[in-house]
């Protein structure tokens, strides 16, 4: 089987047409789900926990595939049938890359540097380059020092530069990243915001998953709200979404809260993840 | 801060039931001590686990001192080792035996390892293994031979330990000792991974390397999920509960709760597999090139090889 490679330039660069998508049919993740991302965009999923933001992504890299609707990536239809095809699928693996939220997933070589190595050498790259391109990663997330470690020697923070050096050694043109700041602490959630804008302002077309909106205007130019009904709440530019309070308590993203404010109440709308005063 | 605490407490005081806003009964008002029990099967388990990662971890930390062995290619030490274990095989002569020891001994000296640990680690294993296995044969009623340790008269005649049967089974027992303390400086001295490469390029197929890497790698991960639900058994533990059926059926439940975790775990890791190009076929790192020091180690280990062999002709 063949699939047709000739990429139209003027196309988005991912493309989703009412995409749909059940857990064992029964529990719906998607329901008539559209989006499109343009080269070079930074797009922010919002949504809060079971909306379906992590099968989104999953989706995007094709590793599940919707029970309804369409996507394209590239110009090309991205379907189990196509990813069957080896030339399609190790270019479409090269060029889109997947940091999952759970790192105990995704880093599970011996090795960091034979972690670091599994994308280059499973993409065909002669060993000679692999290993230069474990390097240069290794030295680029200022992790050479852990090289040689095993996966259960490294903290939760050590474990994500790991699972992103593993993904950008594969030096992909989208980076999807899940939840990208859960579970980390200031420094390396600071750490983490900047590498993605880093990223993005090398080109990279960036789509992450979050309910962390503090980060969300540091590294995204737009968000897509996904509501609880698995539906597309709203598409627009992350500021304007950021300003929608009213979007933002119906998804679930912030709640109102109560406080006495020298004996008067005052209501405050609250993030999940930002603190509580 | 001090409005807001009281708006929050308003809140708790009105959804809350009674009973959790009263505090329980602690300790005896009257400062008698109560009983003290031992702990049971939670406390055993989560030593358990602790020991065997603390392990891990103490043979990782010796694999990384800078010893002999440790700067040899794992490659080199599994073939090198695996060659002397051939001729412990052959070797027929305790005295042969007994220098193969010996330099065992010096090179765990040389490799920074603790040889009272070295030689604990090896005798406490060849008694229970080889020890009661042998020790028939000792007897004349096995060996004939000269007794040497009479025992008394047993089934219409001397029974007792004879020269012959001693020296087989001192010979057996040798043979196994040298075995076990070559493993253990090779197990000792080279860090997993090394160990894994080494077997890689040792030619054994790619896909066994890789499920053996995950196996031990994911074994941490597991042993910390079973830490986690036996601390919180004992977290919420306000009396040992001595009923056996209760403990299996919490053992029961936890190594099915572990089950399902480690399938969902092996689904996402297939997923991330696959999600930077994985298709079945296993492509690794290769291995280093072996160094002249390597080469030096080849030949020390293949003389004493061909020296022990020689002795043991001459002796024998």
């Amino acid at each position: 089987m063949t699939v047709s490679s000739a990429e139209p330039r003027s196309a988005s660069l991912l493309e989703c047409r009412d995409l749909e998508y059940a857990y064992l049919g029964r529990f719906p993740a998607l329901d008539r789900v559209s989006l499109t991302v343009e080269r070079g965009e930074s797009v922010a999923l919002l949504g809060a926990n079971g909306c379906g933001k992590s099968t989104l992504l999953k989706l995007l890299d094709g590793l599940l595939f919707p029970a309804a609707g369409s996507y394209r990536a590239f110009g090309t239809d991205v379907t189990e049938d196509h990813l069957e095809d080896d030339q399609f699928s190790r270019a479409f693996r090269g060029r889109v890359g997947f940091i999952f939220q759970n790192s105990d997933a995704q880093v599970f070589s011996p090795t960091v540097r034979d972690e670091v190595a599994f994308g280059p050498l499973n993409m065909g790259l002669e060993h000679a380059a692999a290993v230069a391109r474990v390097d240069d990663t290794l030295a680029m997330l200022d992790i050479t020092g852990l090289a040689d470690r095993a996966p259960y020697q490294l903290s939760g923070g050590e474990k994500k530069r790991v699972a992103i050096a593993s993904v950008l050694a594969m030096n992909p043109e989208v980076l999807l990243f899940d939840e990208p700041t859960a579970a980390l602490d200031p420094r390396t959630q600071h750490w983490m915001v900047e590498l993605i804008a880093e990223l993005h302002d090398v080109g990279k077309t960036i789509v992450l998953a979050t309910h962390d909106l503090e980060a969300v205007p540091l590294v995204a130019d737009r968000c897509v709200v996904l509501g609880e009904d698995h539906r597309v709440a709203r598409d627009g530019p992350t500021r304007a979404v950021l300003e929608d309070v009213t979007l933002l308590q119906s998804t679930n993203l912030v709640h109102a809260h109560a406080h006495l404010h020298a004996g008067a109440t005052a209501p405050h709308a609250h993030a999940h993840d930002s603190g509580h005063h | 801060m001090g409005t807001d605490e009281s708006a929050t407490t308003a809140t708790t005081r009105r959804l809350s039931p009674d009973w959790l806003l009263r505090d329980e009964i602690g300790l005896c008002p009257c400062g008698c001590v109560g009983k003290r029990r031992r702990g049971g099967f939670v406390e055993k388990t989560l030593s358990g686990v602790s020991g065997l990662v603390r392990g891990a971890m103490f043979s990782e930390d010796v694999a990384a001192t800078p010893g002999l062995l440790q700067r040899i290619d794992a490659r080199v030490k599994v073939v090198t080792l695996l060659g002397l274990l051939v001729v412990a095989a052959f070797l027929h002569s305790i005295a042969a035996l007994a220098t193969m020891y010996v330099v065992a001994l010096v090179v765990a000296s040389a490799s920074r390892l603790s040889v009272r640990f070295f030689v604990a680690r090896v005798w406490l294993f060849v008694p229970v293994f080889t020890g009661i296995v042998v020790l028939p044969a000792t007897l004349n009623l096995v060996t004939p031979g000269t007794i040497v340790v009479p025992l008394g008269h047993w089934f219409g005649g001397p029974v007792g330990l004879t020269a012959e049967g001693l020296e087989s089974a001192g010979l057996i027992v040798m043979r196994v000792a040298v075995s076990i303390s070559l493993v253990v400086l090779l197990t000792l001295t080279t860090p997993w991974t090394r160990l894994l490469h080494a077997l890689r390029s040792l030619r054994l197929p790619a896909t066994v390397i890789l499920v053996l890497a995950m196996a031990y790698r994911y074994l941490f991960h597991l042993l910390a999920a079973v830490e986690d639900m036996y601390t919180a058994r004992r977290a919420r533990t306000v009396v040992p509960d001595r009923d056996l059926r209760n403990g299996r059926r919490f053992v029961a439940a936890s190594a099915g709760a572990l089950f399902g975790k480690a399938y969902g775990l092996s689904e996402e890791v297939y997923l991330a597999m696959v999600a930077r190009g994985f298709t079945g076929d296993v492509r690794l790192l290769a291995p280093d090139r072996v160094k002249r020091r390597d080469l030096a180690w080849c030949v020390a280990c293949g003389g004493l090889g061909l020296v022990l062999l020689w002795g043991d002709r001459v002796l024998g």
